[in-house]
């Protein structure tokens, strides 16, 4: 089990190593590469949109009773701002990147792989690993921070409303109090996380997808595993940035 | 009968443009290439034949380079693929057009992009329209001009089959390697497809490699056929020669 594990770990960090090696040799496959932040970011968006809004609106609505049992209703905006960005956005983010970007590139190229395309693009003089890979690593890394700064905005107006709900805030005293309250060590620490969530994200599907096996079969574990693994590590990701963070005195 | 003497015995190039020597590839204990010799000379179609699972695929899988031997030395246009390094062997594979059993159209594609694929990858100087000539040249040579704006997906096997040897034809390679290409297509479609592969020997003066099972396109395409037997050349010669061999083991495959 431990054997297997380790085994796994190697070769996941050999294909990761492959990256490196190829993303800066030419040729760079540009057009594919915008049509996978096309794919990435703009498919995705909807659906992590409605998410972080209802996150926004939830947490709001929850956090409420327990400050104003203690009268510090008017700090609402402050707390909410600093968990939703910090945390709760970009985790969120990345949590739901993982289950349709991780599990679409894991079935894509498993299905690939399956059926001999990628061994066909290999064959026709285009180095697979460099097509498809490469281009959906890129694309993940570049479009999941921007999904996660979209999806800071929006679940803070989630908040705003939130806090409509049951009592008056205006726009203004609102917003005000969410800048007054986030500094730096706020937003940078948490968007330079989500860059390290979208790498992870494209790696395994892609790692996943390009090793499947068994046919339709293993087309479906190599979907269900990328979400799996990818999941795991934004939370491992996330539980090493808040011990950098905290080390670094920014919490 | 006499259009198949005529073409297993029209041969006579003896310039080797694939040339095999002491190939071994094991899986395991599981020794599916155990020493094979052969050579493919210019011009030449060979048939590999042998039972399901002796190594066939393996074999031209081998020539391409998609995978490593554990012994032995391949040339391919006097260029050894061991030696070959990346660019060297995507320079090569252009020489090399492979038609995959599974046909390996790119499914998310159309028959235009499929067919542009490799041809925006090797011939970057190519304007709009060279590219546009060339790949409804492919299809009027496959047959199939009208399915440029199609998806695989809306095809039938035999017309996938068709539309993955034009992909096969459009760098216009000196040597193809046939994997299994009427497998799971009805008699009539497997002959017109044998037709074809005939066709293009014809016109571009291609050599090469099929690895089937159908006799009857063996029948049509064969200048040379190799039994490919314990991972061994076992035994080679034209249709009829093999046809009329008193060795068991050659015999069963032409009852």
């Amino acid at each position: 089990m431990i054997k297997n594990i380790l085994i796994e770990v190697g070769l996941i960090a050999r294909f990761t190593a492959r990256f490196f090696r190829e993303v800066f040799k030419p040729q760079f496959e540009f057009s594919e590469f915008l049509r996978q932040c096309f794919y990435i970011g703009n498919k995705s968006f909807p659906l992590v949109a409605i998410t972080a809004f209802i996150m926004g609106l939830v947490i709001t609505m929850q956090s409420r009773p327990t400050l104003v049992e203690f009268g510090a209703q008017a700090w609402l905006p402050k707390m909410i701002s600093v968990s939703l960005v910090r945390e709760i956005a970009p985790v969120i983010t990345a949590l739901i990147c993982a289950g349709k970007i991780g599990s679409g590139i894991g079935a894509e190229l498993g299905s690939m792989k399956v059926t001999e395309q990628i061994d066909a693009m290999d064959v026709s003089g285009t180095n697979p690993y460099k097509f498809l890979v490469v281009t959906r690593v890129m694309a993940t890394t570049l479009m999941i921070p921007i999904l996660a700064i979209l999806a800071d905005g929006i679940s803070l107006y989630g908040g705003y409303l939130g806090c409509n709900i049951h009592g008056v805030v205006s726009w203004d005293l609102f917003w005000n109090q969410v800048f007054d309250t986030l500094v730096f060590a706020d937003i940078v620490p948490s968007i330079l996380k989500t860059f390290f969530f979208g790498f992870i994200i494209g790696i395994i599907g892609c790692y996943q997808g390009f090793n499947s096996s068994k046919g339709t079969e293993g087309v479906g574990q190599s979907a269900n595993s990328a979400v799996v693994i990818s999941s795991l590590l934004v939370f491992i990701i996330d539980l090493l940035a808040v011990q950098i963070t905290d080390a670094l005195n920014l919490n | 009968m006499a259009e198949v003497d005529e073409h297993n015995t029209s041969f006579n190039s003896t310039e080797s443009v694939i040339s095999i020597k002491g190939l071994h590839k094991a899986f395991g204990d599981n020794k599916v290439i155990n020493g094979f010799n052969f050579d493919l000379k210019r011009g030449e179609n060979v048939v590999v034949l042998g039972k399901s699972g002796s190594g066939k695929s393996v074999l031209i899988k081998l020539i391409i380079g998609l995978m490593k031997p554990d012994q032995g030395t391949i040339e391919v246009l006097n260029d050894k693929v061991e030696n070959l390094n990346t660019s060297q062997l995507d320079e090569m594979r252009v020489k090399v057009g492979f038609l995959f059993q599974s046909n390996a159209l790119y499914d998310s594609m159309t028959i235009r992009e499929n067919l542009e694929f490799p041809l925006r990858r090797h011939r970057k100087k190519n304007s709009k329209e060279d590219v546009n000539n060339l790949v409804m040249e492919a299809l009027n040579n496959v047959g199939l001009p009208h399915t440029v704006d199609m998806m695989p997906s809306e095809l039938s096997g035999g017309m996938r089959k068709r539309i993955a040897l034009a992909r096969t034809l459009i760098l216009k390679p000196e040597i193809i390697l046939y994997d299994e290409p009427t497998t799971g297509l009805d008699p009539i479609t497997g002959k017109e497809i044998s037709n074809l592969m005939l066709d293009i020997q014809k016109k571009y003066n291609t050599s090469s490699i099929i690895i089937s099972h159908d006799i009857n396109c063996v029948k049509i395409v064969a200048n040379r056929i190799v039994m490919l037997i314990d991972g061994i050349c076992y035994a080679t010669g034209t249709y009829n020669e093999l046809e009329n061999s008193t060795d068991t083991r050659v015999k069963q495959f032409f009852e």
